[in-house]
């Protein structure tokens, strides 16, 4: 140990005691005559008790070492930032989420959210849609088109996709069981459209093992998802290796009640399954971790646990490729993130309250180093779909962050700070343990089908909304501050049943139409290459461009595949 | 007394219907049910409502309680308490909760769900009446 580094210890054990003479003197005669707020003091989502102060004797205490634990932006371990010079080059893509109706309304409305200055949009789809089914299938009736766009057959997207191209950078796509189809219907409408594939960015979700987990917009057996996830993410390092074949939506782990470290390792792991199953493929670690490394996060409202969540993210990411994987890229070791204040900490009720909300998580976000992309939810969300006054307000948080505070202009302006390091440093060990037992268990495949994951946030959902009945966690307008002749009801949004009965004439009018002999063909393809080992994006390809439909094409695979129907224990219900 | 169960556990039955898959709410109320001592069966995403009948019945459960929060409500719920009287089993309670907006209400009641709790529903108040809901009808089969 040199002379300096002795200093800095020996004046560490010095502050250790200096600061138990400050709690025998100063603070305890204090809080005898001022009680304190309340008899714990917690952060919100993990429960871990939060000290009255935080000096470097805490540092020492969770074995923190700037140069081990933090290094320098753009190096590894990437504590502090993947980008060398932080945002001070550029602001993060600001993105925001569109998609309702049929194809042509959800054009119109991309156009007004380019317009606002938003450079990404990101797609969703109706329920029957994520799950696999055609706008006139007796399932799916009343569905249609209503919480994200519905989607049926090429043609919809050709019409969805007139847009400005020029202004569009990126794009995502969120249709996760059926993401064979959905890419191939993406591929073939961009073609159709002359847009250079090149040119621009498809960032496809392909997410199908967090909606096992927690989201539910499942078709088949997990072996049989990951199998397909796998297709889908070969099929663009081989033929479009400017995209994206996958993002961790751990924001979909949040809303379902992961805490942070839940969040991290669940997520973590997850992504390992997908790793695997592609270096299977041929791959080496470091052609392939710079395509799954994008994860999309979302902030709550306890700030610092958003904020050390972001920073630990980035270096267990980075620990976990060169710890596990044996990668040395700094684009494997480099995590890539979008980051979203959560629509959980959103309330129905004083609707206006939740600008503030998405202020402060907006905040929050940009000072754990916001990640590539983020994106805001908007403050009138819980009560029905996004008004276009709402969506300015979203797109003007953003700004408004990025321009007026000042939080983007050094990086990582909280380093340093003994509590967010502290913390930053716990969640990192807590979340390396809890991944430890999961590939103890045999990974995140496992986990799924033996309900573990499912059973965790289960309890976690349970526990926390207690918290809020119980009043140890005080939410503004739900259990504080309430107004009691406030109205508090979701408006729900009542497409008119015109829209199904178009989407579905439509749909009628394509089979009628239609080559059904090539659709045939098509199908039986698919079928085929379901059955052994041949990508199924190319397959799916061929069935699109005769516009065979997407329940079809799904219909084909779940001939051979299969469906996921857990049970009560597996559900963690 | 209403706080103590009586001898037999309720058996509840929750269920999700149509392609509704937000989960958290069930979940919740699962919990809270069973930790009230309740017997708790969940049958699983996705289901139609001659499904959720068909399990009703081979489960033998007291109460079916149905989660809705994608607007689905005024399709499914008058069609399973149709299908539960045309069975024989509308002595079951049929409990509706969720996104359920109040002018809804009066339609799906008359149709015969039997109680409604509507999102930010207190798990405690629920527990409380279906413990009531239990008393009474145990109450009411005594000779």
């Amino acid at each position: 140990m040199n002379e300096h580094i002795r200093g800095l210890v020996s004046a560490n054990d010095n502050i250790a005691a200096e600061t138990s003479r400050w709690e025998a003197e100063t603070r305890a005669p204090f809080v005898a005559a001022n009680p304190e707020r309340r008899d714990t003091f917690t952060t919100q989502a993990l429960k871990w008790p939060i000290k009255a102060l935080y000096t470097p004797a805490d540092l020492d205490a969770v074995g923190f070492d700037y140069a081990a634990d933090l290094g320098f932006p753009g190096e590894y371990p990437y504590t502090r930032s993947t980008r060398p010079n932080g945002h001070r080059s550029q602001y993060w893509t600001m993105t925001q989420v569109t998609g309702f109706g049929k194809g042509e309304a959800w054009a119109k409305r991309a156009r007004y959210m380019l317009d606002q200055g938003l450079s990404g949009l990101i797609l969703e789809y109706d329920l029957a849609t994520t799950n696999g089914y055609d706008s006139d299938d007796p399932i799916v009736e009343g569905e249609v088109g209503r919480a994200g766009m519905a989607l049926d057959s090429l043609e919809d997207l050709e019409n969805a996709f007139d847009l400005p191209f020029d202004k569009l950078q990126y794009l995502m796509s969120v249709c996760n069981a059926p993401q064979p189809v959905n890419l191939a219907m993406i591929i073939a409408a961009l073609e159709k459209k002359g847009v250079d594939p090149s040119e621009f960015v498809l960032h496809i979700v392909n997410g199908i093992l967090i909606e096992y987990t927690c989201v539910g917009r499942y078709i088949y057996p997990p072996e049989h998802g990951l199998r397909i996830a796998t297709d889908a993410i070969e099929y663009i390092i081989r033929n479009h290796p400017n995209w994206a074949p996958l993002s961790i939506i751990s924001a979909q782990l949040q809303p379902a009640k992961a805490n942070p470290v839940q969040e991290i390792a669940f997520s973590l792991a997850i992504c390992c399954a997908y790793i695997d199953a592609t270096l299977e493929r041929g791959f080496d670690i470091d052609t392939i971790a710079p395509y799954l490394n994008h994860f999309v996060v979302n902030v709550d409202m306890d700030f610092f646990e958003g904020i050390c969540k972001l920073r630990a993210f980035r270096k267990c990411w980075a620990r976990l490729m060169k710890e596990r994987y044996g990668a040395s890229r700094p684009e494997a070791l480099k995590i890539r993130m979008m980051t979203s204040p959560t629509t959980i900490a959103l309330t129905l009720q004083q609707p206006l309250n939740n600008i503030a909300r998405l202020g402060i998580m907006a905040t929050a976000c940009a000072l754990g180093g916001a990640g590539e992309n983020m994106t805001t939810p908007l403050h009138d969300e819980a009560h029905s779909l996004p008004a276009e006054e709402a969506i300015r307000v979203g797109a003007a948080i953003q700004h408004l962050v990025a321009h007026e505070t000042g939080v983007a202009e050094t990086i990582d302006p909280l380093a340093g700070s003994y509590y967010v390091e502290t913390l930053t440093k716990q969640m990192e060990d807590a979340a390396f343990a809890e991944m430890d037992k999961i590939f103890a268990m045999g990974g995140a495949t496992k986990a799924i089908e033996s309900g573990y994951f499912q059973r965790a946030l289960g309890r976690e959902q349970y526990e926390r909304n207690k918290d809020i009945e119980e009043g140890r966690r005080k939410w503004v307008g739900v259990n504080h501050l309430v107004l009691p002749e406030e109205k508090r009801e979701i408006e729900i949004f009542r497409l008119d049943d015109s829209m199904e009965e178009e989407q579905i004439a439509k749909l009628r009018d394509l089979r009628a139409r239609r080559d059904q002999g090539a659709v045939d063909a098509a199908l039986e393809k698919v079928r085929a290459a379901a059955r052994g080992d041949d990508n199924l994006v190319a397959v799916c390809l061929e069935a699109v461009k005769v516009y065979a439909t997407h329940g079809e094409i799904c219909n084909a695979m779940r001939d051979v595949f299969g469906v996921h129907a857990p049970d009560s224990q597996l559900a963690g219900v | 007394m209403l706080d103590d169960l009586p001898q037999r556990p309720l058996r509840v039955l929750l269920a999700k219907l149509g392609m509704d898959t937000h989960t958290v709410g069930v979940t919740i109320i699962a919990h809270a049910l069973r930790e009230a001592g309740m017997e708790v069966i969940f049958t699983g995403l996705k289901q139609t409502p001659e499904m959720v009948c068909a399990a009703a019945i081979q489960e033998d459960v007291d109460v079916v309680g149905i989660s809705t929060l994608s607007a689905g409500h005024t399709r499914h719920l008058p069609k399973l308490a149709r299908l539960l009287r045309e069975a024989g089993a509308e002595d079951k309670l049929l409990l509706a909760g969720g996104v359920i907006p109040q002018e809804d209400q009066p339609m799906l009641l008359e149709a015969g769900v039997g109680k409604i709790f509507t999102m930010g529903a207190d798990t405690r108040d629920i527990v409380t009446y279906l413990k009531a809901w239990w008393a009474e009808r145990q109450a009411a089969e005594v000779p």
